[in-house]
């Protein structure tokens, strides 16, 4: 597990009572949660209960996490457990809270939750270098990756810039965004990995 | 590493980015908010250490009563809390006994109070329908919650 500051600072707060880091975390680990359900293929219903009790179970655990950089590990394999539960479950009891992370059973399905905790860690650290970045530059990366793409001319009309400096902002903004403290601690931790997300991801979108 | 990507895959990769926390509705990442209205920081956790509907030489040595009654303990680091299911309420005990207030916290919304006489002993009626949890105050100001139950 890398050992990033940020979700331990995330997670000290949230020991003291901060909703608002609460909310951060959510906001970052949302998406990871909900992308285990779907491989899982649960109805929404489900859906909704398996994330409620995953909540809750945190809300109750994460005092207790040995080692808080594990968290979005500990989610992802809780997230599967209940998943599991879900489609087994002919009749519900009551559960206890869950073992410590390091006491999980050995995980048959792994590789699937790896590769989605890494593609969560990697968006979750994408969204934050890119809300970080200024606001002209938010606005053009977002109009050139909408759907349907937009065209310079267009982006020029829209931002109010020449048509002939979109492709050099463009540039100088991903540069920022390549540059960005989140990405290069990520990166830093993940150089092997990126190379595979490219080689499935580099070929969608992104005009 | 950072410098690797190029323009075009790393455009791609914000795009995937943006799109997947996008995919995810409003009312979940909402229901994942709310949850931290369950957060006490005061009050120890309560971990379901026996459940006898699990214990297949309990259920077998029980067979021959009456009914078989449920039990479930929970322990935390300084209580323990013992609860029964009777037929029409939960009767349950703190040990260490003492007196205290056993909150019963519904998921669904609202929470009910009972109180814990001089040796521990409380009863819950009617039984709780859907998901709860247990609180219990001690009368000397120790605080545990259980796991979430449902019977």
């Amino acid at each position: 597990m890398r050992d990033d500051p940020s979700v331990l600072t995330l997670v000290a707060r949230v020991g003291e009572g901060d909703q608002l880091a609460w909310n951060e975390l959510i906001e970052r680990y949302s998406p990871l949660v909900w992308s285990i359900c779907l491989r899982y293929r649960l109805n929404r219903h489900d859906l909704d209960d398996v994330g409620q009790t995953v909540w809750l179970l945190l809300v109750e655990q994460i005092g207790n996490l040995r080692e808080p950089a594990a968290l979005p590990g500990w989610l992802a394999t809780t997230t599967r457990h209940e998943c599991l539960r879900t489609l087994r479950a002919a009749r519900r009891h009551e559960h206890g809270g869950l073992p410590p992370e390091d006491q999980m059973p050995p995980d048959p399905d792994a590789t699937m939750i790896d590769q989605e905790l890494i593609a969560a860690e990697r968006d979750a650290a994408l969204r934050s270098a890119f809300a970080d970045l200024p606001r002209g530059c938010r606005e053009l990366l977002s109009l050139l990756i909408s759907e349907p793409p937009h065209s310079y001319a267009d982006i020029s009309a829209k931002l109010g810039i020449a048509v002939g400096s979109v492709g050099p902002t463009r540039s100088r903004c991903l540069e920022r965004l390549r540059r960005s403290p989140q990405l290069s601690a990520f990166l830093g931790d993940h150089a092997d990995v990126i190379t595979e997300a490219k080689a499935t991801e580099g070929d969608h979108g992104g005009k | 590493m950072a410098s690797s990507w190029s323009d075009e895959e790393l455009l791609a990769a914000l795009q995937q980015a943006l799109r997947a926390r996008q995919a995810v509705p409003p009312e979940f990442v909402m229901a994942g908010k709310n949850a931290f209205a369950w957060h006490n920081i005061d009050a120890e956790l309560a971990e379901l250490t026996y459940d006898s509907s699990r214990d297949s030489d309990h259920a077998l040595s029980v067979r021959a009563e009456a009914a078989s009654i449920r039990a479930l303990t929970f322990t935390s680091a300084s209580l323990t809390i013992e609860v029964e299911v009777a037929q029409d309420s939960l009767v349950g005990q703190v040990v260490p006994p003492q007196a205290g207030t056993i909150r019963v916290q519904h998921r669904a919304g609202g929470e009910d109070s009972v109180p814990a006489d001089e040796i521990g002993c409380f009863s819950i009626q009617p039984i709780p329908s859907g998901s709860f949890r247990l609180h219990c105050r001690t009368g000397a100001g120790i605080e545990a919650v259980t796991g979430w139950i449902t019977l």
